[in-house]
């Protein structure tokens, strides 16, 4: 029997979808079956972040109105075989196209053929927020250091101590430039984990890679040197239950001195 | 026998006393004839309206009766009820007294977009965070992290206070006066008294000074008035 997470910020942009696709991968990665469940609908792209946008026959709200059967709506990762899943979002329908009923129907006939069911939730925290959670387990909270995607993040949380799942929820600092964390100009993991008083697990380095692979329609994950990618290898390996100690941050403002004296000959 | 509806006099005015034995057919008929003769001795020239307060002892009427008790005072013109009253109250009265009352210790993460009302004053030993509103009606004592809204007095109480340090909050307010704290230069700590003073505006004291902000607060909490 699989568990479901949704996959939330509150705020949009703040890489809930890529959150999904890679910490799906990392999963699928580590021999574990999952399924992405895309509930952005009218807005759709976990698909495109897969590389799958070409392959998809139906949709959910098919799924849901009973136009199609899952089996049928579900598409397939050829990466891994038969390990990851996607359920897409519709196109052409707005978020209430489905129902919360119809989400819960979804996920639990998902379960017993899966280990994780992972939810990309649509931005905001109306219906489609609603819907999200209604299927999940557990949550998993997506933001960055900005303090309007902490706000958000806040706000989420609390909507979640109204609706509660399962499990508490969790949480994922994402795109941390390290020189600003470094030198203060925004919060750091550490403030960031104690104001919203949800157990962290995991943070993500911002890197140009993880946009560049994603255009490619190729989960940063695959890369094995990237940071980023490693930050979400960690987040399935802390899902799975290891104990993965927390990636350190370097220090990019100061560069050693060898480096110093080469900018030097660079310069001249 | 007694009548069931009996008048007395006070230093306020006129008392009827309802028996709260007596069936309340009876009284209905007891206060009728009452009223009766209170008609025709009172008849004068000018005559003026008087207001009786009823007293119903340990019995407590039911709405549909106390509208019973005004209907038939309406059918004379120069009487009215100014209030009823009983040594007894239902229990849902009595919690409520009870929670307006007490201080209530809250304890608890109050976050972005979430709004808390308090009957009664608070001890806030939680965060209220960004975009959090902490509403309580009577007195509210910090011990905790304020950095959204607080309210003491809510909605429209002047005479409650804000204790403590609420340095980080974005809005202090007290019954209809508030303050944006970032427009401010006060000096808040542990020790701050917010209060509205007699001038209607939003004022900053010390726990120290609390006999001289709020004399009535001061002896209830039983501090020593003449020490």
């Amino acid at each position: 029997m699989g568990k479901s997470y949704v996959i939330t910020s509150g705020k949009g942009g703040v890489g809930k979808t890529t959150s999904s696709a890679n910490i799906g991968t990392a999963l699928a990665m580590l021999g574990k079956k999952v399924c992405l469940l895309d509930l952005d609908i009218g807005l759709r792209n976990l698909d495109v972040v897969l590389g799958l946008d070409n392959r998809i026959m139906y949709d959910i709200v098919d799924v849901a109105t009973g136009r199609a059967k899952l089996a049928q709506a579900l598409v397939k990762d050829k990466r891994f075989d038969d390990l990851l899943y996607l359920l897409p979002a519709a196109q052409n329908a707005d978020k209430s196209a489905l129902n919360q009923d119809q989400v819960v129907e979804i996920v639990d006939e998902l379960k017993p053929d899966f280990d994780y069911i992972l939810i990309d939730c649509p931005a905001g925290i109306e219906q489609g927020f609603m819907n999200a959670i209604a299927g999940a387990d557990s949550a998993i909270i997506v933001t960055t250091p900005e303090i309007s995607a902490v706000r958000d993040a806040d706000r989420v949380v609390g909507l979640l101590e109204q609706h509660p799942l399962q499990e508490s929820p969790h949480l994922i600092i994402n795109r941390i430039r390290q020189h600003m964390m470094k030198d203060g100009s925004v919060m750091d993991v550490d403030e960031i984990t104690h104001h919203l008083g949800v157990e962290l697990l995991g943070i993500i380095i911002d890197d140009d890679a993880v946009i560049s692979t994603s255009n490619h329609g190729e989960p940063i994950v695959l890369q094995p040197d990237n940071p980023a990618g490693q930050g979400y290898r960690d987040i399935a390996r802390r899902l799975e239950g290891e104990s993965v100690p927390l990636m350190e941050l370097k220090d990019e403002t100061q560069p050693s001195f060898w480096k110093k004296i080469g900018n030097w000959f660079k310069k001249g | 026998m007694q009548d069931p509806a009996v008048l007395k006099g006070t230093k306020d005015g006129y008392e009827i006393i309802l028996d709260d034995n007596a069936k309340v057919d009876d009284i209905f008929v007891s206060l009728h004839h009452l009223l009766d003769n209170l008609r025709t001795q009172t008849a004068s020239a000018n005559p003026q309206t008087i207001a009786f307060d009823i007293y119903t002892g340990m019995r407590l009427w039911s709405a549909d009766d106390r509208s019973e008790i005004e209907k038939i005072f309406a059918n004379y013109d120069y009487f009215s009820v100014h209030k009823i009253t009983s040594d007894v109250i239902t229990k849902e009265e009595s919690n409520r007294i009870l929670e307006q009352e007490s201080v209530h210790i809250v304890d608890r993460i109050i976050r972005n977009g979430q709004e808390v009302h308090v009957q009664g004053d608070v001890l806030f030993l939680g965060k209220v965070h960004e975009g959090g509103k902490l509403l309580v009606s009577g007195n509210v004592y910090v011990l905790g992290d304020v950095r959204g809204v607080i309210q003491a007095g809510t909605p429209d109480f002047e005479d409650k206070m804000i204790i403590g340090d609420v340095h980080n909050a974005q809005q202090v307010r007290i019954g209809e006066q508030f303050e944006i704290l970032d427009d401010t230069n006060r000096k808040i700590d542990n020790s701050t008294v917010i209060y509205v003073n007699d001038l209607h505006v939003l004022d900053y004291g010390k726990v120290e000074a609390l006999k001289q902000i709020n004399p009535k607060f001061f002896n209830q909490i039983g501090g020593v008035m003449n020490g």
